[in-house]
């Protein structure tokens, strides 16, 4: 078992997401920063399809009831409990350890990976947490004094101090031109990869907004489709928006480019007021890079 | 059919776009045959595929072929009139009602007997969970959507706009023309499926 202590500004469980649902209309929700609960999951001996916290707005402490492998994750994550460890290493946490966990005014989303998995029942085949709709075990932000169920831990001792490699959370995210590039003149899709986008602070784990370089949609109004994360949107206005895990299953603002699933955590995880690029690449390189 | 890729484990297949129950229906049977292929997950809308694979179990040139393929030669579209019947108690009392009576030409009670009066089929669902874009409406009801959307519609709204209609499943903005409401639970997610709506079924709303 584990218990929240301090529960940061808003800790919700998430796995990969919910799948299966999407034709209900039920986004898939989980991780917003899919690269960082992976690692996270690894490093605490963990499953990929088992399930992890996601926190907004460090710190966050907890302690667990019984000897645990832990690892935390993120932008700038670190973690504190008899000593300071890095993030994205495996650490072994005692029975009774306090375990705090702290970022940078950087840090977006940090996640926390126990090992055995918080093994809270599943709704519709996911323990991942979609606010919108109250939708997982406990459909609320994490609160002090929360009692999680752990599955059973396999890691053990030998597994402490492993690293796993951080992603250039500083840098550009590779995207894939489309689908409705043919909806913006040509000068368009060069200017969404040539410029340079600021991210706003009202983005969240729906998408992530972005002003700067306008990119006008030529043409007459899109039907609504179905939209993957990662997917940049271009509504009349102008300023992109790029989804992440809490996207709507559909929409009806043209995509002019599509960032690479590996890539979603370098959008997810920009501060307010940073810069935020694109590089272009095509969909099958992508694949080799990542 | 056009085939676009969509980021790096998904494609876009785009059929005519126009809204239209025939095309309606071709969407939706590639979304099946994709999914009873057991290539990944698919989303079909108005006039058009989403297609997602896993690229751990499928690489990207076998999952292009397999998308090219299914637009090259689409499955037979199943007739939509072989639906589940889903009928919506509906109390005619929402706050557009009367304007959308009077911009249409028709009382009120023409207007109910109107959206009342003919079936419709689930398009597709999406907007949030459990929203079924159904269509589509007699062309007499003149229901452009809203000049400024709502901030918040009450779940159970039952709404018109563009030729459709829909159940808004919980509190939410929107911008579709409020005519009635409904008790009937459209989503629930301590159900399974969550979604009462399917994209095929039919629907019929029962003046209370």
């Amino acid at each position: 078992m584990m218990r929240i202590l301090v529960p940061g500004l808003r800790a919700t469980i998430q796995d990969r997401g919910r799948r299966g649902h999407v034709r209900e209309g039920i986004p898939p929700a989980g991780a917003a920063d899919p690269t960082a609960l992976a690692a996270a999951l690894v490093l605490a001996g963990c499953g990929p399809d088992d399930a992890a916290i996601e926190i907004v707005g460090l710190p966050f402490s907890f302690r667990c009831d019984d000897r645990r492998v832990i690892a935390a994750t993120g932008r700038d994550v670190r973690v504190r409990t008899r000593g300071r460890v890095p993030g994205w290493t495996s650490v072994l946490a005692r029975a009774g350890d306090e375990i705090v966990v702290e970022g940078s005014e950087r840090t977006r989303y940090a996640y926390v990976a126990v090992s055995g998995g918080i093994a809270v029942r599943p709704v519709l085949g996911s323990r991942a947490t979609y606010l919108a709709a109250a939708l997982g075990s406990i459909p609320r932000p994490l609160a002090a004094g929360d009692e999680l169920p752990l599955g059973p831990s396999v890691a053990g001792v030998e597994s402490a101090g492993r690293r796993g490699p951080v992603p250039a959370y500083d840098g550009p995210a590779r995207a894939v031109v489309g689908p409705h590039d043919a909806r913006f003149d040509g000068s368009m899709v060069e200017r969404a990869f040539a410029t340079s986008f600021t991210v706003l602070a009202e983005s969240d784990r729906m998408g992530v907004r972005l002003s700067g370089a306008e990119l006008s949609v030529s043409g007459d109004d899109l039907l609504s489709c179905g939209i993957v994360a990662g997917a940049v949107q271009v509504p009349r206005g102008g300023a992109p928006i790029v989804l992440l895990a809490d996207h709507q299953t559909t929409g009806g603002y043209p995509i002019i480019a599509t960032v690479i699933h590996a890539d979603l955590g370098i959008v997810a995880q920009k501060a307010p007021g940073e810069d935020l690029r694109f590089i272009r690449v095509t969909p099958e390189g992508a694949l080799r890079s990542s | 059919m056009t085939v676009h890729a969509f980021g790096d484990r998904a494609f876009l297949i785009e059929l005519e776009q126009r809204i239209d129950v025939s095309i309606v229906d071709a969407a939706r049977a590639i979304a099946d045959a994709w999914e009873e292929r057991g290539l990944g997950e698919a989303i079909p809308a108005y006039a058009s595929v989403v297609v997602e694979f896993d690229p751990e179990r499928m690489p990207w040139p076998t999952a292009a072929a397999a998308a090219n393929d299914l637009a090259a030669r689409p499955p037979r579209a199943k007739a939509a009139a072989t639906g589940r019947l889903i009928e919506v108690p509906t109390i005619y009392d929402g706050p557009d009602l009367a304007d959308t009576a009077s911009r249409s030409s028709l009382t009120t009670d023409e207007l109910v007997a109107l959206h009342s009066g003919r079936e419709y089929q689930a398009f597709f669902l999406g907007f949030m969970p459990g929203l079924a874009y159904c269509g589509t409406l007699d062309p007499r009801i003149d229901a452009p959507r809203l000049e400024s959307p709502r901030a918040r519609v009450p779940g159970g709204s039952v709404g018109v706009a563009s030729g459709q209609t829909l159940v808004y499943p919980a509190d939410s903005p929107g911008g579709w023309r409020l005519i009635g409401r409904t008790e009937l639970k459209v989503f629930d997610p301590a159900r399974d499926p969550a979604a009462l709506i399917r994209a095929g079924d039919r629907l019929r709303f029962v003046p209370r």
